[in-house]
């Protein structure tokens, strides 16, 4: 396609150009580069600068009242790398990462296995299916505090009515019952962002592979094995790669939800570099956290692409 | 647009735009902006939740009407357990509230750090000789021969009992009477036979966990920091370690969420009946009477339970007073006329004082003498608990930021806004590591902490 561009100029009365008139004409490739500089510009604004600044900052101690900014080498490095605090957030958030991860990947492809079918109403359901991912965190994370309060949330309310407790279950106080309700509010709040990104390419597998498959006796679990899994690879290698970088970056779930509590049993890097910076104002030890998880996140990533490429090939 | 005559163009497009953004400033009425009458804008106030921060800010509007009625005194509410990132951010950022009232261990760290304004010349103003017997000038914050902090109030934990609970628990000897021994007996009786958990404070990653501990610490006889001596740590000792395995003991008799627990949970846990004992300011009292007035009805307040060898009753005391940044305020002469106008002004001050009948306690004497203090409904059913918070408490007043009123150490406020002292309590009742071992992280904590900051202690 050729997108021709003219420039305005003055014309004749009847609408002739003038001789003078420059034609600007835009290939393809020029105009996709036109239609990315405004995202380039936002990026390099909101998002290149302050990660090179970052990185900047990882060498340097800061102290905010004094102006003052010193080169410190790789001091702020050394500081993580001896605090336990920062091993154990970093084991949390793999922890964290991956039960997150493995739990989204597999409800929802199954979720999208189900949302595939045609069934009269189908669209309500995929429209619901959408409402944790559209609401703002703060208030999940509000509402999951008041249905997990021990004395007067419905949980335990719920737990104790059936008879399946007798006493109250401290949710937010037991390590790893707060780890749980972390992952879970996780896992509720992203399903769907899995599920949209699979039924989408649930839907333009050609059913005539299924059908011929069926007419040759494969069963649902075969036929989901050997046919549509394979076609969904391409598509959860992307969806697997983006929710593990974001999974491992959230902050403000854990925050809102434990505040990293109880102790610091659920830290994680993101939450570790925000005591860093707020409540230690050690700005440095904050930017050289958030540069070890972006070496972290930047070597997974390329390892997990290259296995996937490997299989693939 | 032609150009004048004479002037370059430079010259004229820099000159324009200066008017047009004084034009502009002086029409939107812009901070700091000079009118003909005065300063016009809004004065930012930080305070801690409660209402009696609003209360001086009504006073403080009062005075603005009569004397700057361009300016408007706002008061900005920070939640306590934000308080130390709020305030340091925002002072790191240079953007600070132009008047702050803020507990003590914090403020102290601020006059340190050089980001106040001394208010010597407020002192002889509000009145040098005011204060009640036996308190100082100084609790509120003095550092190097100079005043930072103008007194508000005064506010100690005390422990809270519900008497009908420990009745019901068969517990006979009075609070007043009681050591560490009877106390956890107490909370032990009180989980045992009735409803009630025995004992309720804060235990979560906050501030409020360190001052819980550190008012125990002291009664048994420990400090964090000798402020004498450049503030050298001297937490890791017997009674640091005392302290902890106490706690432990009564950890047991608490509501398990404890652990999560920071200020409002305690409070609502008494409030609500909950616990039949809290360690608390007055405000308990107040939300009490909102919440349940059959528990309101029942509540009374004693000095902290004695420690056993020592004898020593300490509590948290808050000196909290008002302080004003000294960088990027361009109010500090105007705050500083509406601090002297509402406290010097017993209308103002016996208002801030019933706006949360007992939590703020009187500093000046002759505001505590007033008959109209008195007053308020609380005094007709609380009056010897009001009393324990009012008068009583100072006698065992002791603070992190001035230990023992032994003398100022500017490091409290960092260790607060850290939570070390509450992190090191969490290592024993959440990872489990024995109490001696958690004292000892804690103090280490400390050291760090003191080498950093080093600069604010020589």
């Amino acid at each position: 396609m050729s997108v021709t561009v003219r420039e305005a100029g003055p014309t004749r009365a009847g609408g002739a150009r003038l001789p003078h008139a420059r034609r600007l004409e835009l290939s393809d490739r020029q105009l996709g580069v036109l239609f990315l500089l405004p995202f380039v510009a936002v990026s390099l604004v909101f998002v290149v600068y302050p990660a090179l600044d970052s990185i900047r900052l990882a060498f340097y101690s800061k102290e905010p009242f004094r102006q003052a900014f010193t080169f410190v080498g790789l001091d702020n490095f050394r500081y993580i790398l001896s605090d336990p605090v920062f091993w154990a957030s970093a084991r949390q958030a793999v922890l964290w990462t991956v039960a997150s991860i493995v739990l989204q990947t597999v409800f929802g492809v199954a979720l999208a296995l189900l949302l595939n079918q045609a069934v009269r109403g189908i669209n309500v359901f995929r429209g619901l299916l959408l409402f944790p991912y559209m609401v703002p965190t703060v208030v999940i994370a509000l509402i999951w505090r008041w249905m997990f309060n021990p004395e007067f949330g419905i949980v335990n309310a719920g737990l104790r009515g059936t008879g399946l407790v007798r006493g109250n279950i401290y949710w937010f106080s037991d390590p790893a019952w707060a780890m749980v309700l972390t992952i879970l509010l996780n896992v509720w709040k992203f399903t769907p962002f899995v599920v949209i990104c699979v039924l989408a390419r649930l839907q333009s597998i050609p059913q005539e592979i299924d059908e011929a498959a069926q007419v040759d006796g494969a069963g649902a679990w075969q036929r989901f094995l050997h046919i549509t899994l394979p076609q969904l690879k391409a598509v959860l290698a992307v969806v697997v790669v983006f929710r593990t970088i974001w999974t491992f970056n959230k902050f403000e779930e854990i925050y809102l939800l434990t505040r990293g509590g109880p102790g610091t049993s659920t830290f994680n890097l993101a939450v570790y570099a925000f005591e860093q910076a707020t409540a230690n104002l050690k700005l440095g030890v904050a930017a050289a956290t958030g540069v070890l998880m972006l070496v972290f996140l930047f070597a997974s990533s390329v390892l997990y692409l290259r296995l996937v490429r490997q299989e693939e090939a | 647009m032609s150009q004048p005559h004479g002037l370059s163009r430079r010259q004229f497009l820099k000159s324009t735009a200066v008017g047009a953004v004084g034009a502009a400033g002086a029409t939107l009425g812009a901070p700091g902006v000079l009118r003909a009458q005065g300063k016009t804008g809004t004065v930012r106030v930080w305070g801690e939740p409660g209402p009696y921060g609003g209360v001086a800010v009504d006073g403080m509007n009062e005075w603005a009407q009569k004397n700057a009625p361009g300016l408007k005194f706002a008061i900005e509410t920070i939640p306590w357990s934000d308080v130390y990132a709020k305030l340091m951010t925002d002072l790191a950022a240079g953007r600070p509230a132009h008047c702050i009232s803020v507990e003590s261990p914090i403020a102290f760290q601020l006059m340190a750090e050089g980001l106040l304004e001394p208010v010597d010349d407020l002192v002889d103003k509000i009145g040098r000789g005011r204060l009640i017997s036996g308190m100082k000038w100084e609790y509120w914050g003095a550092w190097k021969g100079k005043q930072y902090v103008i007194p508000a109030h005064h506010q100690s934990d005390l422990l809270v009992v519900r008497p009908d609970v420990l009745k019901e628990a068969g517990v006979t000897k009075s609070p007043a009477e009681w050591n560490w021994n009877d106390q956890l007996a107490a909370a032990k009786a009180i989980k045992a036979k009735t409803k009630s958990f025995g004992l309720c404070f804060a235990l979560g990653r906050t501030i409020a966990t360190d001052y819980y501990v550190l008012h125990l610490l002291h009664s048994a006889g420990g400090r964090m920091f000798d402020a004498a001596n450049k503030s050298e740590v001297v937490f890791d000792s017997p009674a640091a370690v005392e302290t902890f395995e106490y706690i432990a003991e009564l950890f047991p008799t608490m509501p398990p969420g404890a652990v999560g627990y920071t200020f409002l949970d305690v409070v609502d846990s008494m409030a609500k009946g909950q616990s039949g004992m809290v360690f608390y300011w007055g405000r308990v009292f107040g939300r009490a009477a909102e919440v349940d007035p059959n528990v309101f009805k029942t509540l009374e307040a004693y000095q902290q339970a004695a420690h056993p060898k020592t004898g020593k009753r300490y509590n948290w005391n808050d000196f909290q007073g008002w302080l004003i940044p000294k960088d990027n305020n361009p109010y500090v002469n105007e705050v500083k006329q509406a601090l002297v106008y509402i406290q010097t002004s017993k209308d103002w001050q016996i208002r801030y004082l019933h706006s949360l009948v007992p939590n703020v306690s009187p500093v000046f004497q002759d505001v505590a003498q007033d008959p109209r203090l008195t007053q308020h409904p609380f005094f007709q059913t609380k009056r010897r608990s009001i009393f324990e918070y009012y008068t009583e408490a100072l006698k065992n007043a002791s603070n992190s930021g001035n230990e023992l009123l032994q003398g100022i150490s500017p490091l409290a406020g960092i260790v607060h806004g850290r939570a070390i002292i509450a992190q090191g309590v969490q290592r024993m009742l959440i990872d489990k590591q024995p109490a001696k071992d958690s004292v000892k992280w804690t103090h280490q904590q400390l050291e760090q902490l003191r080498r950093e900051h080093i600069r604010l202690v020589i």
